[in-house]
């Protein structure tokens, strides 16, 4: 596929701000619902409320190799903040808020989860207290943090849609696809992925996950499929770039790896899952590996396909 | 304390306004008439300049192509470069090569910066890089420039050139330096046909030009009011 002026630098860190926001969104879930004090040891609070900062400040820095004065004058990003009026400008606004918070998170969570830690280094630092209001505090920050996170995850599309110079992104359909996308990736990483490795039997613990996760990848899908079908009746450079990616050279990357892999086959095994109240160990980790993989590959696919209107 | 109600209830009302009383105008009269003023004020700030920006183009220069004249030679593209101190190769001035079937040949489409009244580029720019100078010119401060490359993506003429040794997002600037000095564009000057007719829109022959609406803006539609280049598109 032919890059027009944004290719895989920029596609990755949609897709790590989107699953970064989501993973952020499941911890928030856990702790806001009580689930994730219903087991001894939660994985999914524990990776999701881990990895979500890391993720994000991953994303944020490969963006920095992307712009032209990332390395040379760093400084002038701090410009950045200055025009209101564009939705990067929102963006970088809402990730400043967001990733001090998730990464605040992050350090409670573990810290919750083993208080050696803290023991550790009070330790040095006798001033530290014995023990910290650790469910209040996360409280209030999952709260604040899952506003933003939405936020993050909703921008990353805003970015693309008001773009009216490329026909495929300028619909509102593109930012609700990326916020499915994000919190879809973020269960695949922290449910799918984390929880089966580390508890086999996670799904005992969340009976409703399942039908949740089935919902999600199935409005996933749907939106997916407005984007594209939409932009074939259109037609124009819209039709074009939706041909691009559904007959083009790397739509064997869509059919196999994002509509098969990525999104039919965990539908299938959350739907299995619903069914029986289980699913296997290696179905679990496979289909979480499937969702991210596809929200990776969806996201480049639609950056790269951007076609600007003809003149 | 109940007492000193009633006696509230005495003290005479103040004036209502004394400024009023005094010129003769009662309070009401002069709600009315300042009613009447806004509304007025309201009805023509909003229709009679609407009507009117719709026409008026808000810069100081135009640029005006004559397609039937352009024989694509690339003379433009080639100074351009060469002003601009740009790679070998590289333009701010790209020509899409335009065939029509039932014809049979082939035109040429130079198409650069429109320095739009309303441009994406300046909307989208995260840094506040890319503004209006007074003239209606779009610039770009290269001091400022991150290189995020927004507005290359937003812009519908793909007028935007990045530039991988400044890390800047460069474009038409109109050889601003030059033509603040009363000079002429690097591309005017190089055309050999003449199909670049460059001058200030007060200049009676541009201005001439401009009312009869040969030159028309390449793409209207995209709504974003090219403001200095304008083409006379072939058999017009």
């Amino acid at each position: 596929m032919a890059e027009h002026h944004w290719g895989w630098l920029v596609a990755i860190y949609l897709f790590l701000g989107g699953m970064g926001a989501g993973s952020f969104l499941m911890a928030a879930a856990v702790e806001l619902t009580g689930m994730r004090y219903r087991q001894k040891y939660c994985p999914t609070a524990l990776v999701g409320a881990g990895v979500s900062g890391p993720l994000i400040l991953i994303g944020t820095v490969l963006l920095i190799f992307d712009l032209g004065a990332g390395l040379r004058e760093p400084w002038r990003i701090l410009l950045m903040f200055t025009n209101l009026q564009s939705v990067m400008t929102w963006g970088i606004w809402i990730l400043s808020l967001f990733l001090p918070i998730a990464f605040i998170y992050g350090i409670l969570e573990v810290m919750h989860v083993y208080p050696q830690i803290l023991a550790w280094a009070r330790k040095r630092l006798a001033f530290l207290p014995e023990t910290l209001p650790y469910r209040r505090i996360k409280r209030v920050l999952a709260i604040v943090g899952g506003v933003l996170a939405i936020g993050t995850a909703i921008y990353t599309g805003v970015l693309l849609s008001v773009i009216q110079a490329v026909p495929l992104w300028n619909t509102p359909v593109l930012p609700a696809l990326f916020l499915v996308s994000a919190v879809s990736t973020g269960m695949g990483l922290t449910f799918d992925l984390a929880a089966t490795l580390a508890v086999p039997e996670v799904h005992r613990h969340y009976r409703h996950m399942p039908l949740i996760h089935m919902l999600f990848i199935g409005l996933e899908i749907g939106l997916l499929a407005l984007l594209l079908i939409s932009a074939l009746m259109q037609g124009g450079v819209a039709a074009e770039s939706a041909k691009l990616i559904l007959l083009g050279k790397s739509s064997v990357v869509f059919w196999v790896l994002v509509m098969g892999f990525g999104m039919f086959y965990p539908l299938m095994v959350h739907v299995y899952a619903f069914a029986r109240k289980s699913h296997g160990y290696l179905s679990g980790v496979l289909s979480g590996a499937g969702i991210v993989i596809a929200g990776l590959f969806v996201r480049y696919l639609i950056v790269a396909a951007a076609i600007p209107v003809a003149l | 304390m109940k007492l000193a109600r009633p006696e509230r209830e005495l003290e005479p009302s103040p004036p209502a306004s004394l400024d009023a009383q005094a010129n003769g105008i009662s309070r009401r009269a002069l709600l009315k008439i300042g009613a009447g003023g806004i509304l007025l004020v309201g009805v023509a700030g909003k229709w009679l300049p609407f009507a009117q920006a719709l026409e008026e183009v808000k810069a100081d220069y135009a640029m005006i192509i004559d397609l039937n004249k352009c024989t694509g030679c690339g003379a433009c593209e080639q100074a351009c470069g060469r002003r601009n101190n740009l790679a070998e190769g590289k333009s701010f001035i790209r020509r899409l090569r335009k065939e029509e079937q039932e014809q049979e040949d082939c035109w040429c489409l130079p198409v650069q910066c429109q320095h739009c009244q309303d441009a994406p580029c300046a909307r989208v720019c995260p840094a506040s890089a890319t503004y209006r100078h007074p003239s209606g010119v779009v610039l770009v401060n290269e001091k400022a420039c991150v290189g995020c490359k927004y507005c290359a993506v937003a812009c519908p003429y793909d007028a935007r050139t990045y530039d991988e040794h400044t890390g800047v997002v460069n474009k038409c600037w109109l050889c601003l330096d030059w033509v603040l000095g009363g000079g002429q564009p690097a591309c005017a000057q190089a055309c050999v046909t003449g199909a670049r007719i460059f001058g200030r829109r007060d200049d009676p022959e541009i201005a001439e030009l401009l009312s009869s609406g040969r030159a028309q803006a390449l793409h209207p539609e995209f709504g974003t009011r090219p403001a200095v280049v304008s083409y006379i598109f072939r058999g017009t």
